[in-house]
């Protein structure tokens, strides 16, 4: 009698722990074997105002309509908190499920942390509708991060302003853009803003010569070695010193903001104080923000960054980046990557486009729903190009790609060199 | 007379009228009116910048409210994210602040009031924390406050903050505390009060101004932080007011106007409050006298 | 009666003319009975046990942590695992970059004693008399301290924008040959800031010299006018010493702000156009957190604790020891 009982008492106390054990392991993703118990997933993004708040949460609402097992809990972070946010939630024993995810090196670094989730097995059917898109978030050959949106830099520019200055159609070379640009001052108009004062709009202009002048395999290297010896880079500072000559930016730039501010470059673009911004395809949006005209959005045009005489780069290449998301190692894995590729769906990716203006999306399919002519011009261009290099502080970890932007932002107040700049992304400098 | 002995002054005679006149003289209306539009109008341009749009301050930076936008203030007012905010960050400042006060003034009283070997050493150490800033505390502060469970707790972030504030407190109040005449102490002990006592009924009321002071401090001090809550809370509802302004600015805009309307309606509670102490802070004496 | 006189004294106005007036009523009572160390013992263990647990815990053991980073390459991610030594420190202490963001510091606390400390000093005795509307005066000159460091940086930001609000203020006055890239230009943006930093803290030191106004009776100011004083005199040569405990404060306070100037730099400017208006905090939020080289932030807090301690150390020597010097009021034991 003593024997069973005590027998099953062990039975029961094995199972106790068995259970125990399953339930609060963050262990291997198969541990979960029941794929239809209740589950939260917390998701930091970075939408803190409308409409992507709004949108975001909507998204949320209709994928737990439709998957009721899953619970997502919504947690906006402001954009610039995520650098101090993201490397101590990685630290700590309870990251976020869902994080977003800008890719390239900062997402390598990131690695390091041993809590980014290889998605390649549960993303594996379907990613391949994002096309090469993708493999910016990819590390090794692995796939940590999935985007949900692209975006491309190019000149937005007021196409009254150009009218009035009397350029007719935009420039595709270089020169082109200096003769424009005088045009434009002739009449009063101040050519081009930059918001210097962020220092990343800088760079944009001179990672842009970097890729007219270089060939793509030389690019790809020097991200991947952080480094730029190859004599192209030097190349793209001698350009870039040329068409600096020509003061081609509004007075004052290095304390101008590019964002996030009425006063900002975009600000000035919206209110036709400069003629053209070197930006990302959110421009339109921000611009919209920074000003009563209503008519703005008709009034911005897009072309692609000009051609360099001699450049070994293919002038339809293009600078660009996106945004993603990233899963978090433990038993959401299967969870999180299903979510994901719900918002990389058609349908949401087109709600992203016609509600929140994201830009490009990620799923091709959705380019469609892009009403904007400006927009849908960037997106060709984009889709179209031989080869879409990540902005360089993305592409590089983040030590020497801010080390970059911050070397390159001293060339432009004066007081870089090209030694500076090529050399800020070797480990040992840049301080 | 031996009070003035060391302040013996010589000049031409003089009456109380003419001490008056200085206040009344134009050059001092002139720096009144210089210092208050100096002060004053930048924050008058941040106020009604709030009854504006973006847009508008985009357009015509150097403008007018015209027409007024209400609806930023209005939304804030409404909203119920504001007012958690402001209870949130009441509940932190007062804790913070009534801790530093209380435990400041222990520590300064000990410091300034007793002998003891170390007392010179405890005071640098105190002062060691004044040079050492939250910022670069912030990365262990945060896995330590994770250790022992205080993450995303109000009391996470009050106490720290008041302990950031200690050094503060004690680096102002040892000299007031330490001016009272020891005679008074003295004089307290053959009334058969201790010194613990002493210290409560008679030192404390006759600090009351740096008290005052370093209570201000403190306040606006956690009134303002940002980085401290911003790593330590994580649940929405938690937020401060300067983590909730950051739900205006998203990747690419910032509600410029929206943010400012929420900063000028932040800034009420902290002003108020030295609205009402700085009544302490009269010209003239008040306080208990015993004798 | 004496002791009302000496209860008049207090606050560091009451410092200087102390000796005089309690040598009149210590002889009144019986000598102090003998305190048992035991007694006061637990005294301080009650009085100090408090405020050195909280200081320690959150403040002391974070600082030892951060320290032990310096030794480390660390991204932040991982285990602590690169010991590298003193590297960090050499990289420190040899870039020019610091060297620059620390001049900065030292200009912005050299102008903040030379400038903004009359600035307030008057302000204060300006407000510390009764008047009418001393209380709307005093708000109105403390206000921009309430104001947080970022909103405050967004505001300036925009007012001192190329063609904004304070240029077209100038232009409109007639005064447009002033107008400069107060932003922009690397030989002005420091003081740009400066300014700024100014307006925002002109409140902290109102409100402290006030409290160190509030102890110096009136009777002295009238009893010297009487004498016949004016009262540019009764200022020069009664309230600023009687004041001087407060100001000495004022200043150790002041240069350790200066010497961790962050918010407003960082958001104004980045420590820009071209490190023109690097601090040491702004070189090690960029360099130490942004950048993700942790370790390397925690050198720059090291050494940037190491800069301020000597200071402190010296500056309590010399300045502050007069004041808390035990001739004027013994401490009781």
């Amino acid at each position: 009698m003593r024997d069973i009982r005590k027998a099953r008492f062990g039975l029961v106390a094995a199972l106790v722990a068995l259970a125990a054990a399953a339930c609060t392991s963050g262990g291997s993703p198969t541990s979960n074997a029941n794929s239809n118990a209740p589950q939260t997933i917390t998701w930091w993004h970075n939408g803190t105002a409308a409409p992507l708040l709004g949108i975001w949460q909507q998204v949320a609402n209709d994928y737990h309509a439709a998957h009721p097992n899953v619970t997502i809990k919504v947690d906006p972070i402001q954009n610039e908190q995520f650098t101090t946010k993201v490397p101590l939630a990685l630290q700590s024993n309870d990251p976020p499920d869902i994080f977003q995810q800008w890719g390239g090196g900062q997402e390598a670094t990131q690695l390091q942390s041993g809590k980014l989730a290889n998605l390649g097995q549960f993303v594996s059917p379907w990613i391949g509708e994002l096309g090469k898109a993708a493999q910016a978030w990819q590390v090794n050959g692995q796939q940590y991060g999935i985007p949900y949106d692209l975006h491309v830099v190019g000149f937005w520019y007021r196409k009254d302003l150009f009218a009035k200055a009397g350029i007719t159609t935009p420039p595709t070379t270089i020169p082109e853009l200096e003769s424009d640009n005088a045009k434009l001052k002739a009449h009063g108009i101040a050519p081009i803003g930059l918001g210097g004062q962020a220092q990343w709009p800088d760079a944009f202009w001179w990672e842009y010569f970097a890729v007219r002048e270089c060939s793509t395999s030389v690019i790809q290297q020097g991200m991947t070695a952080s480094n730029m010896s190859a004599p192209c880079f030097s190349k793209a500072t001698k350009d870039l010193t040329a068409f600096l000559a020509t003061n081609p930016f509004e007075p004052g730039f290095n304390a101008v903001e590019a964002q996030s501010s009425p006063t900002s470059s975009a600000g000035m673009l919206a209110n036709g104080k400069v003629a053209m911004e070197l930006q990302g395809d959110w421009e339109p949006g921000e611009a919209k923000g920074d000003t009563t005209d209503k008519s703005i959005d008709s009034k911005l045009g897009w072309f692609a960054f000009p051609a360099v005489p001699g450049g070994q780069g293919d002038p339809s290449s293009v600078l660009g980046g996106g945004d993603g998301w990233s899963c978090t190692t433990g038993a959401a894995e299967p969870a999180c990557a299903q979510f994901l590729q719900y918002i990389d769906s058609t349908e949401v990716q087109k709600q992203l486009v016609t509600q929140a203006s994201i830009g490009l999306p990620a799923n091709p399919a959705a380019e469609s729903a892009i009403t904007s002519p400006a927009v849908k011009a960037a997106a060709q261009a984009h889709d179209t190009a031989a080869y879409v290099a990540v902005y360089f502080d993305q592409a590089l970890p983040t030590n020497p790609g801010l080390a970059l932007d911050a070397a390159i932002a001293n060339f432009f107040a004066g007081k870089g060199s090209n030694s500076a700049i090529i050399n800020s992304v070797s480990s040992s400098s840049g301080h | 007379m031996t009070v003035l002995s060391a302040a013996r002054v010589r000049g031409p005679a003089d009456t109380a009228a003419r001490r008056r006149a200085w206040i009344t003289r134009p050059g001092t209306y002139l720096v009144i009116l210089l210092v208050v539009a100096i002060t004053l109008v930048p924050m008058l341009y941040l106020i009604l910048s709030g009854f504006r749009t973006t847009g508008q301050l985009g357009s015509n930076p150097n403008g007018l409210p015209h027409p007024w936008v209400w609806s930023n203030y209005a939304s804030i007012l409404e909203s119920a994210v504001f007012w958690q905010a402001v209870l949130n960050s009441a509940i932190i400042a007062v804790v913070a602040t009534a801790l530093a006060m209380v435990l400041g003034s222990m520590a300064a009283f000990a410091l300034s009031r007793y002998t003891f070997r170390g007392r010179e050493g405890l005071f640098l150490l105190f002062t060691a924390g004044l040079l050492f800033p939250l910022n670069t505390a912030a990365l262990p502060l945060f896995l330590m406050l994770q250790k022992i469970g205080m993450n995303d707790n109000l009391f996470g972030v009050a106490l720290p903050e008041a302990a950031f504030s200690l050094p503060v407190t004690i680096v102002i109040l040892r000299p007031f505390m330490r001016a009272i005449p020891g005679e008074l102490e003295d004089a307290a002990t053959v009334d058969g009060a201790t010194r613990i006592r002493f210290f409560v009924r008679i030192l404390l009321p006759l600090a009351r101004p740096a008290l005052i002071t370093v209570g201000i401090l403190a306040f606006v001090t956690s009134w303002n932080t940002y980085l401290l809550p911003l790593i330590v809370l994580s649940t929405p509802s938690h937020f401060t007011l300067p983590l909730a302004v950051a739900m205006f600015q998203s990747q690419y805009s910032t509600d410029t106007a929206r943010v400012f309307a929420y900063t000028s309606l932040s800034m009420l509670p902290a002003l108020s409050i030295f609205v009402f102490a700085q009544r302490y802070l009269v010209g003239g004496l008040v306080g208990a006298i015993r004798g | 009666m004496a002791r009302t006189e000496s209860t008049r004294n207090r606050g560091p106005g009451g410092l200087a003319a102390g000796p005089e007036i309690i040598s009149g009523p210590a002889a009144a009572g019986a000598p102090p009975k003998q305190r048992s160390a035991r007694r006061k013992r637990i005294e301080l263990a009650i009085l100090l046990g408090p405020p050195l647990i909280l200081f320690i815990g959150f403040v002391f053991v974070p600082m030892i942590f951060a320290i032990w980073y310096s030794l480390y390459n660390w991204n932040g991610y991982g285990p602590l695992s690169d010991f590298i030594g003193l590297q960090n420190y050499q990289g420190v202490l040899t870039g020019p970059v610091f060297h620059q963001a620390l001049l900065h510091n030292i200009i912005i606390a050299v102008l903040s004693v030379v400038i903004q400390l009359p600035i307030s000093i008057g302000l204060a005795l300006l407000l510390n008399r009764r008047m009418r509307g001393q209380t709307a005066l005093r708000l109105a000159v403390f206000t921009p301290y309430v104001l947080s460091q970022a909103t405050s940086a967004v505001m300036w930001s925009m007012l001192l924008s190329h063609g904004g609000p304070v240029d077209s203020l100038l232009k409109s006055a007639g005064l447009a040959a002033l107008i400069h890239f107060w932003l922009a230009s690397t030989s002005l943006v420091l003081y740009t800031l400066f300014f700024v930093v100014t307006w925002q803290f002109i409140g902290f030191g109102i409100v402290l010299l006030l409290a160190g106004l509030q102890g110096i009776p009136p009777e002295l100011r009238e009893a010297a006018a009487i004498d016949g004083a004016t009262a540019w005199q009764v200022t020069r040569r009664i309230m600023l010493p009687l004041l001087g405990p407060t100001i000495r404060i004022w200043i150790f306070l002041a240069v350790i702000g200066s010497l961790q100037l962050f918010d407003i730099v960082w958001i104004m400017t980045l420590g820009g156009p071209a490190n023109a208006s690097q601090t040491m905090l702004t070189y090690l939020y960029f360099n130490g957190a942004e950048r993700t080289q942790f370790g390397y932030g925690a050198t720059v807090s090291v050494v940037l604790f190491i800069i301020s301690f000597v200071f402190a150390l010296a500056y309590q020597r010399y300045a502050l020891r007069r004041d808390t010097a035990g001739a004027l009021t013994r401490a009781v034991g």
